[in-house]
């Protein structure tokens, strides 16, 4: 129920609050506020009825009456350790940019409507185990998206942000589909389905073509990169943000964004192993494009929106990175920065429009000595930018070093241009941004400004800080409950490429240099990937392509001690309800 | 309560008294100052009781609890005690402890008191973390949040731009030093395995050739963290800048504490130094030895009083470094704690003399302060004189084993003693200069008229921490650490002992001659050129600016006009134009004129039919 609900309500709220007549001005926003407050509660509740210990789907529940049953198409809901913590990320977030929705004056109920759609859709998308649903939901947010920036955006270029945002995030969405499609398609006919498990069982069992594995990963990494603004498909997000209404922002960079990596981890990665070998490399390279030039680019910006908006992008480089190391360590780490980014990047954006408000301007250079005038907002303010700096504390710091421990293994060279970008770049923008905002003597024009007062208007900024400060504090609480379900992804991803033969004939090569000190006792995964960029490619080309026509036994050499996974499971008994990763109906 | 709880008291109470000072006592100023004051004091107490009832030998004792664990990826939080840590746990309670009661008397009148003892409280919170980590990673953890309360107290009065800028530097420059030191830990890591320090120290007795061709390598990234932290050349440069901040903090983060923290790390992870095939030791002995003389040099040519003390500590911290270097990181804790000490005491007298003189800080207006403040003056006479190493003070025992290691044929050389033992003159010159400018000869402005002690919660500091600056020398201290680090190599003291008191006396001698009575520097006119250049430090920050900063500038100025012009510009607007014209073309197409499209649907169908039939 606590699933169904959380994605069900805000569009239950949405639908109700159309009927509420024009007159109650007051209503939609006590209607938004009670329905994202009570989807956080439920966010918080299914966090902490998880179940860290077990691997699989929990809570997993159909709809009933959503879908259509001749398609095949079923309206489940389901988490695992990816998307709890997303869930809860983006039930926080909800009700924080709901609260800062204040300032919209003309035609709130609309606007209400439109980001409590937004929510559901947000929600949707990450609890679905539907294929078709997982992309509709996110179809379903995109659309508000678009409109809240049209028509409540600011700014002179809002017109040009909204057509940017709208042509990019559709061609980034339709690529994905194409993807999608593409790789439904790979099923035959009798067994296609939509189920996201059983779709995961099919492949674990019957590998995909490598060929097609060639074509359609590249094109979920492109077309779900560019709905995460991966360089260099990036130049939408700035502007687009700095355009947009306050709330519009902290949802879409700080939870909607978030699913093109959500693509990735949950589909891309897992389904095509040989894909994702191949292009990973890529992905590392384009990573850096991100984190060292969007950081740099950051350096520049005279306006704070554009300074957050493409700081965002940056970190978006760590998690790109962290997926492409694909091991534990790395993918875990992608999904911590998920979250904590999304925290962040709420929190700034917040406070970003509460200057605004206040000021009318953005423009860093006009600000300066704010500290003084809004001690509560200047300290919110920084401590936000110390976290994007990925000051120790904050839930970015433990994303980002996992990324980098796990990273390192496979990109040593990325990995330490990706520290430079992490420690130096983005602690020289951030600072700077401090230095100029919030430091030194107060101008004349701001001797008026009002600070968050009271302890209503602090709520949102404290339950955002607070989340990043108690995960940073404990990154177990996030960690435990993702490393299970991540070690599965990862389990599947490393199928059969790397093993020991090729890695042989890696050394033999002698393009990546020396092996390493060979003494050390190989770790299950990351295989023994020796020193330098791409190795994986080289060891699958070497390895000579595709494994289809090998045993299974071979193609999935489960390290020793490790139990029951994927490929272990008897898949003849398991229909299409019985899913493999084992669905436990907690309720 | 088991005794294994007490370390972990001791180094969240800071935490505590900070995060409660933030959270309700801000705008109250004395329950600010208790809370902090009490959690730091406590500590103090609390160590003392843990050492008294445990003793100082409980190496095998760590607690521990995991922070992170995500295979093959295992972070504990845990707490190492062993006679390094307790040592230092001392030293920062105590030292610590007499600053923060300073700090109550120093900064009664501000209204940011509450904010500034929260940020007390984060430093000693950090600091304590650093030193009681076990591993790599919750060593960088405190690291960085040591960084952090050192940028937050250093901008404390952050609507003065130089206040702020100052902050900003100090922590990009660490950044610059941490970036080295996080490559390493990585590094190491991969090597290892593991991040905990005796398992890697265990590994490395086993093997002494596991990093193999990178052992150079690690031990150098490593030693970037110190050199950020430590100020040391090349980033020596925050340093001086980062007394922006108010005196206490000067005294307690920039010279007795959070500066000696890339000693402690290095002494800390020496195992990883120390090895046979790593080259690492003879780059950190020179750089230590080149910034103690840098620094010195600078020193004797700077006139405000804080500034002369910056320099001074980073020459201090050279020294330190230098023993390091050598292979004698015994000595080198011994003259981080004794430094501890004195120079905290000498910024405390320093900011008696500040506060008395109503925030004048060039010692050419002050002068003739010995009579109107007799225990200011006494304690940093004291003080100065353990700086220079005149026997029987603390400072002789401990710069003593730092010139007697350089004599050691295995690890030093004849070109570092000289080195060492250069500089000890230069440090005699330096703070005699100070002390004869500044407390005796003529009073040199008006200020100096109304100058008088300060109050007792400033001056009873001064004499608890003069305590051991005098007596620190007979305490065991250098017993302590040697048990643990390996004992000093000895037999060349006759030597050091020798030279440097010879640099004691001639340093006095000159600067005697000079500044005895002198109303301004004689020393410019007659160096020309060097004072000048000593003046300006080098010119390091001008070379920086010039250098560093401007490729990161144009590097962001290139990105930035590559993301307008050509991502933005050429490929969007490209791709927006070239639909428009496809668009445009199509339009062509459409003419509503029946004959155009009854000719196409005529070819079209053509074309079809030659695919249908034709092939």
């Amino acid at each position: 129920m606590t699933l169904a609900l959380l994605v069900l309500l805000p569009f239950l709220a949405a639908i109700g609050l159309t009927f509420v007549p024009k007159e109650n001005e007051g209503t939609p926003r006590i209607v938004a506020l009670l329905t994202t407050f009570l989807g956080l509660l439920l966010g918080v509740r299914l966090f902490w009825q998880f179940d860290a210990g077990q691997t699989g789907y929990q809570f997993v529940t159909t709809i009933p009456g959503l879908g259509a049953e001749a398609l095949g198409i079923h309206c489940r809901l389901g988490v695992d350790g990816i998307n709890v913590g997303l869930l809860l990320m983006g039930a926080i977030v909800a009700f924080a940019a709901t609260c800062v929705a204040r300032d919209i004056g003309e035609r709130a109920k609309e606007f209400y409507v439109l980001l409590l759609v937004m929510t559901g859709g947000i929600l949707g998308a990450f609890a679905s185990l539907d294929l078709f649903f997982f992309y509709f939901f996110h179809e379903l947010a995109l659309i508000p998206t678009f409109i809240m920036i049209g028509v409540w955006g600011r700014g002179e270029d809002k017109n040009y942000a909204t057509f940017k945002i709208t042509l990019y995030l559709s061609l980034g969405a339709l690529i994905a589909l194409f993807g999608l499609i593409a790789l439904y398609l790979q099923m035959p006919p009798d067994q296609r389905t939509f189920d996201i498990p059983a779709i995961t069982q099919y492949f674990a069992g019957q590998r995909m073509a490598a060929r097609a594995q060639q074509l359609i990963f590249p094109a979920l990494m492109f077309g779900f990169g560019i709905l995460v603004s991966l360089w260099p498909f990036h130049t939408w997000a700035p502007l687009g943000y700095g355009a947009a209404p306050t709330a519009t922002a902290m949802l879409h960079a700080g939870v909607l964004k978030k699913f093109g990596l959500y693509g990735l981890i949950r589909v891309a990665v897992p389904l095509m192993p040989d894909g994702a070998k191949q292009w990973l490399g890529v992905l590392a390279l384009l990573c850096l494009g991100n984190i060292l030039y969007c950081g740099l680019v950051a350096m520049r910006q005279k306006d704070l929106n554009l300074l957050i908006g493409n700081s965002s992008v940056a970190h978006m480089g760590f998690v790109f990175l962290g997926i492409a190391s694909l091991n534990l360590i790395g993918i875990t780490g992608a999904v911590v920065i998920m979250i904590a980014h999304g925290l962040l990047a709420a929190v700034s954006f917040a406070l970003s429009g509460y200057l605004y408000q206040q000021t009318r301007t953005l423009e860093i250079s006009r600000m300066g000595g704010l500290l003084q005038q809004v001690p509560f907002a200047g300290m919110a303010l920084t401590m936000a930018m110390l976290a994007g700096c990925g000051l120790p504390g904050f839930a970015n710091f433990v994303g980002e070093s996992m990324v980098f421990f796990g990273a390192w293994k496979v990109f040593p060279v990325v990995t330490a241009l990706a520290c430079w970008g992490a420690l130096i770049i983005g602690a020289v923008y951030m600072l700077r941004a401090v230095r100029s905002i919030l430091h030194g003597p107060l101008p004349e024009d701001w001797k008026d400004l009002r600070d968050l007062s009271n302890l209503w208007r602090r709520l949102p900024f404290a339950v955002l800080l607070f989340t990043l400060l108690l995960f940073g504090f404990f990154p177990r609480l996030l960690t435990d409950k993702i490393r299970p379900s991540a070690e599965t992804i990862v389990r599947m991803a490393n199928g059969g490429s790397v093993g020991t033969r090729a890695s042989n004939q890696v050394v033999q090569t002698g393009l990546v240099g020396e092996p390493r000190n060979e003494q050390r006792p190989l770790t299950p995964h990351p295989g023994p990937l020796p020193w330098g960029e791409g190795a994986s490619i080289v060891a699958f080309r070497e390895s000579g392509g595709t494994r289809i026509g090998e045993t299974r036994a071979k193609v999935f050499p489960l390290p020793e001690g490790e139990g029951q996974g994927e490929g272990e499971r008897d898949g003849g008994k398991s229909g299409r309800v019985n899913s493999p990763q084992g669905l436990s109906f907690a309720e | 309560m088991k005794l294994e709880a007490l370390p972990w008291l001791i180094l969240f109470l800071p935490l505590l008294a900070a995060v409660g000072i933030t959270l309700f006592t801000l705008k109250n100023r004395e329950r600010s100052a208790g809370l902090s004051i009490g959690a730091i004091v406590l500590g103090f107490v609390l160590t003392i009781f843990f050492i008294a009832v445990n003793g100082w030998e409980p190496v095998d004792k760590e607690t521990v609890a995991s922070w992170l664990e995500v295979e093959p990826l295992q972070v504990d939080f845990g707490l190492r005690l062993d006679p390094l840590c307790l040592m230092m746990l001392l030293i920062v309670t105590g030292v610590g402890g007499a600053i923060h009661i300073y700090s109550y008397g120093y900064m009664r009148d501000d209204p940011g008191v509450g904010r500034y003892f929260a940020g007390l409280s984060l430093f000693t919170f950090s600091m304590l973390g650093i030193v009681l980590a076990n591993n790599f990673l919750q060593l960088f953890i405190f690291w960085e949040l040591v960084g952090l309360s050192s940028y937050v107290l250093i901008g404390f009065w952050h609507e003065r731009p130089s206040a702020a800028e100052a902050s900003k530097k100090a922590f990009l420059t660490n950044r610059l030093g941490d970036f080295g030191f996080l490559l390493g830990i990585l590094l190491v890591w991969d090597t290892f395995g593991t991040l905990h320090f005796s398992s890697i120290q265990v590994e490395l007795i086993r093997n002494p050739a596991a990093l193999g061709s990178l052992a150079t390598i690690a031990g150098l990234l490593i030693f970037c963290g110190a050199v950020g932290k430590s100020a040391q050349f090349p980033l020596h440069v925050w340093l001086p800048d980062a007394m922006e901040g108010p005196t206490p903090v000067s005294a307690l983060i920039h010279a007795a504490t959070m500066v000696a923290a890339g000693v402690y790390m290095l002494c800390r992870v020496f195992f990883l130094l120390d090895l046979p095939d790593s080259h690492a030791l003879e780059v950190i002995a020179w750089i230590g030895g080149i910034t103690a003389l840098l620094a010195a040099l600078i020193a004797t040519q700077q006139n405000d009083i804080k500034r002369i003390l910056a320099y001074s500590t980073l020459s201090q911290l050279g020294y330190m470094v230098l023993a390091v270097g050598v292979a004698s990181p015994a000595p080198a804790m011994y003259h981080l704690t004794t430094h501890a000490f004195f120079k905290a005491l000498l910024f405390l007298g320093a900011g008696s003399v500040i506060h008395a003189l109503h925030h004048e800080q060039d010692i050419w207006k002050m002068g003739a302060l010995k009579s109107k403040m007799p225990v200011t003056f006494w304690t940093f006479l004291l003080a100065s004189l353990a700086l220079c190493g005149l026997p029987p003070l603390s400072g002789f025992f401990s710069k003593d084993e730092i010139i007697a290691a350089t004599v050691n044929p295995e690890h030093g050389h004849p070109a570092l003693f000289v080195l060492a033992v250069g500089v000890a003159l230069l440090t005699t010159f330096y703070m005699s200069r100070l002390v004869l400018v500044a407390f005796f000869g003529p009073a040199k402005s008006h200020g100096v008229d109304h100058a008088h002690e300060s109050p007792s919660v400033m001056t009873w500091p001064l004499l608890a921490l003069a305590v051991p600056s005098v007596a620190g020398g007979f305490f065991g201290i250098a017993e302590l650490y040697g048990h643990q680090l390996g004992e000093a190599h000895s037999g060349y003291h006759v030597l050091a002992v020798v030279a440097s008191l010879g640099a004691v006396i001639f340093g006095f001698a000159f600067a005697l001659g000079l500044y005895w009575n002198a109303a301004q520097d004689p020393l410019p006119e007659k160096l020309g050129a060097l004072a000048e250049a000593a003046r300006n430090r080098f010119y390091f920050d001008e070379l920086y600016e010039a250098t560093v900063i401007k490729f990161q500038e144009i590097a962001a100025a290139i990105a930035d006009w590559f993301d307008q012009w050509i991502v933005a510009g050429l490929m969007v607007r490209g791709a927006h134009g070239a639909t428009e014209l496809f668009g445009r073309a199509l339009r062509l197409v459409q003419t509503g004129n029946l004959q155009t499209y009854a000719f196409l649907f005529v070819l079209s169908a053509a074309v079809v039919l030659y695919f249908m039939i034709g092939r």
